[in-house]
């Protein structure tokens, strides 16, 4: 600045208007895309619920019964006065300030379609509110255990019921037989070689299961009676889930407490599945949604109890509970004029129709479970196989490592293949080549598989990676071989990624709908599939089908109830995915 | 250890021990012995025709400068560089009066008879028990595991402090803790050598002579061959030392009292007096 | 220890062991390979059936025709692919207009501004953009952002147009654009910008004048994956934009200029290679029509397209990658 004589009184200064319009503009690009996907999300969840045709009454009825309680459960957990105050002033000025900003927007601008201060209320403040204070509630003893115990819950009924899906296409009689002769031995034999520390025993273990398995196909048709299907549930699901979770306990807590923990779950899904049963219900799908929900709720609770800390936690559920059936009692008893949305029960478990109110999601919901299932099976085999080789028994330099070479870049080409084309693969290979028929569950499935392949050896083989080489080496010197270092150390340190990996790859699986356009999956199937090789629907499939009906009904109604599902069950998935990394991230 | 097998005759020459300690100034027999041994790393030689024998059941300090080979020297011995794709190993190193470097060694089952600590701890994120008892699963051990823990944590010295969490993780030792932890692990499958990499350089002072007290009683049963840079301790726990100067060369190699109080070499008075290195 | 007057065993192990580890071995390579075989059954069914489909319409014929009509009511099939190329081009031209400059701004954002906590939040909720199963961004399209645009910008739009379903694949590419970017920006080293500070620069240069320059292969790389990405994309076009392969009207303008009214294209349905491709499913699937080969030769066409603009990202991220 010494030779600027215009500045001789100072360094002068630059101007950062620029600079601060540009800072403004690239945050605005950031969440441009967000808000956009919010409102929509906004709309199409008004749609799903009905809210639109809410009554005020009826928001308010339900925001007093399950919102507040929630968040003062939050607000108590956290117990932070900062964020108590915030949190009052966000609802409290929220609630002015959207009244004023909507009736401003409405009167001076142009309506808006479709939605109301109270609902717009709902969304823009009351909802991030509740996330803001889930997350900082969790982060309290009080609260961890509370989502701690309504993660297992929800998470039980999900397993449940997906699991009672999977016996609609694998044969139960079957599986009875297979558990019994090869499961059932196989791992008795594993865990008495373990707890001996006798290896022979564990290696036994082995083809006992391959000989138990053999044997349950072969006696398959040649057995005549079997028990019914809810014995076989509690026998072959039920009692093993129980004494796991019994056994989980029974080192830490004493045996009572295990066979409190094992035993009244069991007893409860058993009492459950055979009154269903006798009223008409579908009895073993009870069955296993009790037992899911209630073995790991049971074991959750007993090391809670012997933490004996945040204990107040565990109403979570009950006050949540609590709420909407106060909220339903008080809606019933004043006559408030309630929604009637499409995404509801029945939708769920109906077929779908020509008339939208009776149109349900039941046999796409079966049809993507299924496909998934076997998709989650062959993309992980296929995907943790090849991401090893590479990794582990593949040189980076010589022939070999050109081969490697080759590999990841043919992997990273396929990651970017459209999905359209994997679906003429699959058409063309699948279908019609090797017969296995167009539009079936296994023709999906494999196509499927191989489309989230890439993305699985991916982001399994960064998972490998990550592995410290210190433990590689470590294992190496004490004479493992290669195979006994990945067994033993590499994949045990890698597998929370590569499961997180996995599932969110599956959840680009589910969402997937050109390829089954292209393998002609159905538009509509009105029964759930019985097999491998019958015709299927999915959940995406089904979406498309139903956008192309011209009735604003469907437009507006039915498909938004749909995406709602289908979205869902994603957050579901790809939240279980974030927990898994976050609680490996912590554990290391 | 004599061999009863093959060509012990070679390696059966006899070391004089030392006068460091009160191990008795015996003949002992040879446990690991180099000949004309070469070592490069793509075109960079980093082990300059080394030939050395290795007395069994002492401890041999290998000290030197950084690079001057000592490392690439112990991991040649279980053949640890075969990992490093770029390395290319000429001549023999004698293990048990066998070349480990014939065609028809395995190497894994060569790492089985020969024990490794790292320089930087590595417990395995497992149990204690897990940590210790890796070896014997790995290799189909019949026998009872469970003593063989106990014995190898008393071995390492480790017994006393965590007998009462062996179902903790490894990893929740401290450094020192984790380091004795690994050299548990090392003697658990019972090898005959135990080879150590800087063991102690990534520890405070008391958990390093928690290790030197450890290595000296592990000479009572195991070779024990120790890459040091730091030479105060080579002087205290070995009974041979030797010495490897740039371009991994072996410069001279004697009892530890020899080496440092009267080396024949002028370049490894002025390394051990500070002048080099 | 073992007893002193015997030889350690060095030798090979056993043959179990042996047969085991190169079981395990030949089982991850075999998986490894499945994904070679992928590449080559793609090319193989691909390229059967379009051979099968240039044998009775010519290569010359399918890149120059300017109807296409696979499964006509009256006769006469054609299979021209230049309407398909207009409405892919369409499509990917609006999608990048909108996913090019946002996603770049949003890189600048969250790599130069963004506080570490805010980055922490921004990232994954961006990456959700590209999560959301685009069957539903297609239904936005269809349901929500058409009425909207025709209630208030274009009254005369259809039902069906491309707009709308350029709109949500651009949304659907930012995260494309902006992560790779980002990735790219981050990499430059913090001398760089330190030098442009002690230079007396602001900020925004930096960011504009510095990092941008020194990281523009990756963004350049990114911008052709976003828009490869786009290429590909079928659900939401096949959804929200209708199924009519249309040449656009050309107009002369003054002086004879030929013109194309962009409201003519944008604000009407149209036909991308993908949405062909899903129409000519609903025919019959077992293969040996005309219409299920030219299904084949539509995915070489966008296979060979996609591929060779991944390959180009690669190159230029690989070739002009600075060497910090």
């Amino acid at each position: 600045m010494a030779t600027d004589n215009a500045n001789a009184g100072g360094f002068g200064e630059v101007s950062r208007v620029r600079g601060i319009v540009f800072e403004y503009l690239s945050f605005g690009a950031s969440v441009f895309g967000l808000v956009a996907l919010g409102v929509l999300l906004v709309y199409v969840a008004i749609d799903a619920f009905d809210l639109a045709n809410a009554s005020p009454e009826w928001l308010l009825t339900y925001f007093l019964t399950l919102v507040v309680p929630f968040l003062a459960f939050c607000l108590y957990s956290a117990s932070d006065r900062d964020v108590t105050r915030r949190a009052l002033g966000a609802l409290g000025g929220g609630l002015v300030a959207v009244a004023a900003l909507f009736t401003a927007v409405e009167a001076f601008v142009a309506p808006i379609p479709r939605l109301n201060w109270q609902l717009a209320y709902l969304f823009v403040v009351a909802a991030p509110v509740s996330a803001y204070l889930a997350y900082v509630g969790s982060g309290g003893r009080v609260g961890a255990v509370g989502f701690g115990l309504l993660g297992r819950l929800v998470g039980g009924v999900a397993i449940g019921l997906a699991v009672g899906t999977l016996f609609l296409v694998f044969d139960p009689l079957l599986w009875f037989l297979a558990y019994t002769l090869g499961v059932l031995p196989a791992v008795g034999l594993y865990a008495v070689g373990r707890r001996r520390s006798t290896p022979r025993a564990q290696t036994a273990a082995v083809p006992v299961a391959l000989a138990g398995l053999i044997a349950a196909v072969v006696l398959r048709d040649v057995v005549a009676t079997y028990p019914s299907d809810l014995i076989i549930y509690l026998w072959t699901v039920a009692v093993p889930v129980a004494a796991a979770g019994g056994l989980l306990v029974a080192g830490r807590s004493g045996r009572t407490v295990a066979a409190l923990v094992a035993g009244l779950p069991l007893a409860a899904a058993a009492a459950g599945g055979f009154l269903a049963a006798g009223v008409g219900l579908p009895g073993p799908t009870v069955l296993l949604v009790l037992v899911l929900t209630g073995v790991p709720t049971a074991v959750y609770v007993s090391r809670v109890a012997d933490a004996g800390e945040g204990l107040a936690g565990l109403g979570l559920p009950l006050l949540l509970g609590a709420g909407a059936i106060a909220g339903a009692l008080i809606v019933e008893a004043w006559g408030v004029p309630a929604p009637d949305p499409w995404l509801d029960g029945s939708f769920l478990t109906a077929a779908p129709s020509r008339t939208p109110v009776e149109a349900g999601l039941y046999p796409a919901i079966v049809g993507s479970v299924i496909i998934i299932a076997l998709v989650a099976v062959l993309s992980f085999a296929l995907g943790v196989g090849t991401s090893v080789f590479l990794e582990e028994y593949t040189p980076e330099s010589g022939a070999l490592g050109t081969l490697t070479r080759i590999l990841q870049v043919n992997v990273a080409n396929l990651a970017a293949v459209p999905s359209v084309v994997y679906g003429l693969l699959g058409l063309g290979l699948f279908a019609n080549l090797l017969g296995l028929g167009i539009g079936t569950a296994v023709t999906a499935a494999l196509t499927l598989s191989l489309l989230i392949l890439p993305i699985t050896i991916i982001s399994a083989q960064e998972a490998i990676r990550s592995v410290p080489d210190d433990l590689r080496r470590g294992s190496d010197a004490m004479g493992a071989t290669r195979w006994q270092t990945t067994k033993n150390v590499v994949l045990p340190e890698a597998m929370p990624g590569i499961l997180t990996g996995t599932i969110l790859a599956l959840g680009r699986a589910i969402g997937e709908t050109a390829p089954l356009i292209m393998i002609g999956a159905a538009t509509t199937v009105f029964r759930a599939p019985d097999s491998l090789f019958s015709r299927f629907s999915a959940m995406p499939m089904q979406i498309y089908t139903w956008a192309g009906f011209p009735q604003a009904d469907f437009r507006y109604g039915v498909v938004a109830a749909g995406v709602i599902t289908l979205l869902l069950i994603l957050v579901g998935m790809n939240g279980t995915a974030i927990l898994l990394r976050n609680r490996a991230e912590r554990g290391s | 250890m004599s061999n009863t097998t093959s060509d012990d005759s070679l390696i059966t020459t006899e070391v004089q021990a030392d006068s460091n300690d009160d191990r008795a100034a015996a003949a002992a027999g040879t446990a690991v012995a180099a000949r004309n041994l070469n070592v490069y790393y793509g075109d960079e030689q980093a082990i300059d025709d080394v030939t050395m024998e290795i007395p069994e059941k002492r401890v041999t300090a290998l000290i030197g400068p950084s690079g001057c080979g000592k490392s690439t020297f112990l991991r040649c011995i279980n053949r640890m560089n075969d990992m490093i794709e770029i390395c290319r190993v000429d001549g023999d190193v004698e293990f048990g009066g066998k070349n480990v470097y014939d065609a028809d060694v395995d190497p894994v089952a060569l790492r089985r008879k020969i024990g490794m600590v790292f320089q930087k701890p590595n417990p395995f994120p497992k149990s204690i028990r897990d940590n210790v008892a890796y070896g014997l699963k790995i290799q189909g051990f019949d026998g009872d595991v469970d003593e063989r823990v106990e014995e190898s944590l008393k071995g390492a010295a480790l017994w006393d402090e965590v007998k009462d969490q062996l179902d903790s993780s490894g990893l929740e030792l401290s450094g020192g803790q984790q380091q004795r932890l690994c050299i548990a692990r090392a003697i658990a499958p019972d090898p005959e050598v135990i080879l150590m990499d800087e063991p102690t350089s990534a520890l405070d002072p008391v958990a390093a002579s928690k290790i030197e007290d450890l290595i000296d009683d592990l000479a009572e049963e195991y070779t024990v061959i120790i890459v040091t840079h730091n030479m105060q301790q080579a002087a205290r726990i070995s009974d041979r030392t030797a010495v490897f100067l740039t371009g991994g060369e072996l410069v001279e190699y004697d009892d530890t009292a020899k080496i440092f109080e009267d080396p024949e070499e002028q370049r490894v008075e002025d390394y051990i007096t500070g002048k080099f290195g | 220890m073992t007893d002193s007057t015997e030889s350690p065993d060095l030798t090979r192990r056993d043959g179990l062991k042996r047969l085991r580890e190169g079981t395990y071995g030949g089982l991850f390579a075999a998986c490894a390979a499945i994904t070679l075989l992928t590449t080559a059954a793609i090319f193989v069914t691909l390229l059967s059936d379009a051979v099968v489909f240039f044998r009775s319409i010519s290569i010359l014929e399918f890149l120059t025709g300017t109807n296409w009509s696979p499964n006509p009511a009256g006769g006469g099939q054609a299979f021209g692919i230049i309407p398909l190329l207009i409405g892919t081009l369409v499509v990917t031209a609006t999608a990048a207009l909108i996913s090019i400059p946002v996603g770049t701004l949003t890189a600048i954002y969250l790599s130069e501004y963004a506080t570490p906590n805010a980055r922490s939040i921004l990232k994954p909720l961006l990456e959700i953009l590209a999560g959301i199963p685009t069957v539903v961004y297609g239904y936005f399209a269809l349901v929500y952002v058409t009425p909207a645009l025709k209630a208030t910008l274009f009254p005369e739009m259809s039902t069906f147009n491309a707009l709308s379903a350029s709109i949500m694949v651009g949304i659907m590419t930012i995260p494309m654009v902006s992560s790779i970017s980002e990735d790219a920006m981050s990499a430059v080293p913090d001398e760089l910008r330190q030098a442009g500070y002690g230079l007396g620069a602001t900020k925004f240069e930096v960011s504009t004048g510095i990092v941008v320059p020194a990281s523009i292969s990756g963004i350049a790389s990114s911008y052709i994956l976003a828009v490869s990405r786009a290429i590909g994309e079928t659900m939401i076009v096949v959804v929200a934009m209708g199924a009519q392969a249309r040449m656009p009207e050309v107009q002369q303008a003054l002086f004879g200029i030929p013109f194309v009214n962009p409201a003519d294209v944008l604000l009407e349905s149209g036909m991308t290679i993908t949405v062909a491709m899903v129409q000519i499913t609903g025919g019959d699937l077992t293969g040996g029509t005309l219409p299920y080969n030219s299904m084949f030769a539509l995915g070489l066409a966008l296979f060979a397209v996609t591929l060779v603009m991944n390959i180009l990202s690669d190159i230029i991220a690989q070739r002009y990658r600075e060497e910090y």
